[in-house]
């Protein structure tokens, strides 16, 4: 008898932010609602918290550059073992897929910058940038085997 | 997040807890540069109670490692949280610091 499929059950969780850095942590609290409700680990929704966190920040600092200036809407999608987030932004175009972190440095010249690329790049399974009308969409997607699988 | 500073006799220990992101790596930066400006150059640092540790956080620690090794000193780690290895690790920077499972070890290594 082949395996009983169940139908995935999609929950959404949503908010908008004023672009500012003492927002992150509401970002960040919107990631985990949607890591558990993926069914990750505490491990991995924080690697997710950190990757999405990198994200919305550079949207504050390099897409807007101004505190304030903007806002940003988070999305969260879940299914057991998949979260897809997506940032939606009004701030002038900026792709961070479009940067390449260097991870090729000297232990006597250690990078200061360019950190926060190289874990979202690590942390997500996809990262896609896209520029629709006058806002930034972008959707970071990370997958863990399901527990049911 | 929270800074407490102990200065020892050759070491200082800097007890750093909570979130340390963009919003809060500035009070860090600020605490580690005045040390490293009042030639304090061997540092500890006690990241046992943080629990978010972004890039910002990270660019102030490799900034200051950078600053201290140039007059001699160091920055060694100890008994960090796994939420701040985990951030290291992403970051590839875990062959860089030098980490210690306990604060006495760490402030010994000097």
């Amino acid at each position: 008898m082949p395996p009983t499929r169940t139908r995935s059950r999609l929950t959404l969780h949503s908010q908008t932010v004023a672009a500012r850095l003492d927002q992150l942590e509401a970002v960040c609290s919107l990631v985990d609602q949607g890591a558990h409700s993926a069914g990750f680990d505490d491990r991995t929704s924080y690697a997710c918290q950190l990757a999405v966190c990198e994200a919305a920040e550079n949207i504050v600092k390099h897409g807007y550059r101004e505190p304030g200036a903007g806002d940003i809407r988070v999305t969260t999608r879940s299914r057991p073992g998949e979260l897809i987030i997506d940032l939606v932004d009004s701030a002038p175009p900026f792709d961070p897929t479009a940067a390449m972190p260097d991870d090729d440095w000297e232990m006597t010249d250690p990078p200061v910058g360019g950190r926060g690329l190289l874990i979202i790049r690590r942390v997500m399974d996809d990262v896609h940038y896209e520029r629709r009308g006058h806002r930034n969409h972008l959707r970071l997607r990370k997958r863990i085997q399901a527990p049911s699988e | 997040m929270e800074i407490k500073t102990q200065v020892y006799k050759r070491v200082v220990a800097v007890t750093v807890s909570g979130r340390v992101d963009s919003a809060t790596a500035g009070d860090l930066e600020t605490a580690l540069t005045a040390l490293t400006n009042e030639s304090h150059t061997n540092l500890v640092l006690d990241l046992a109670a943080v629990d978010f540790l972004s890039s910002s956080g990270l660019r102030v620690l490799v900034t200051t490692l950078k600053a201290v090794r140039k007059l001699g000193g160091d920055v060694r780690l100890a008994q960090p949280s796994q939420r701040a290895v985990d951030a290291i690790n992403l970051a590839g920077l875990d062959v860089l610091f030098k980490v210690f499972p306990d604060r006495e070890s760490a402030i010994a290594s000097y």
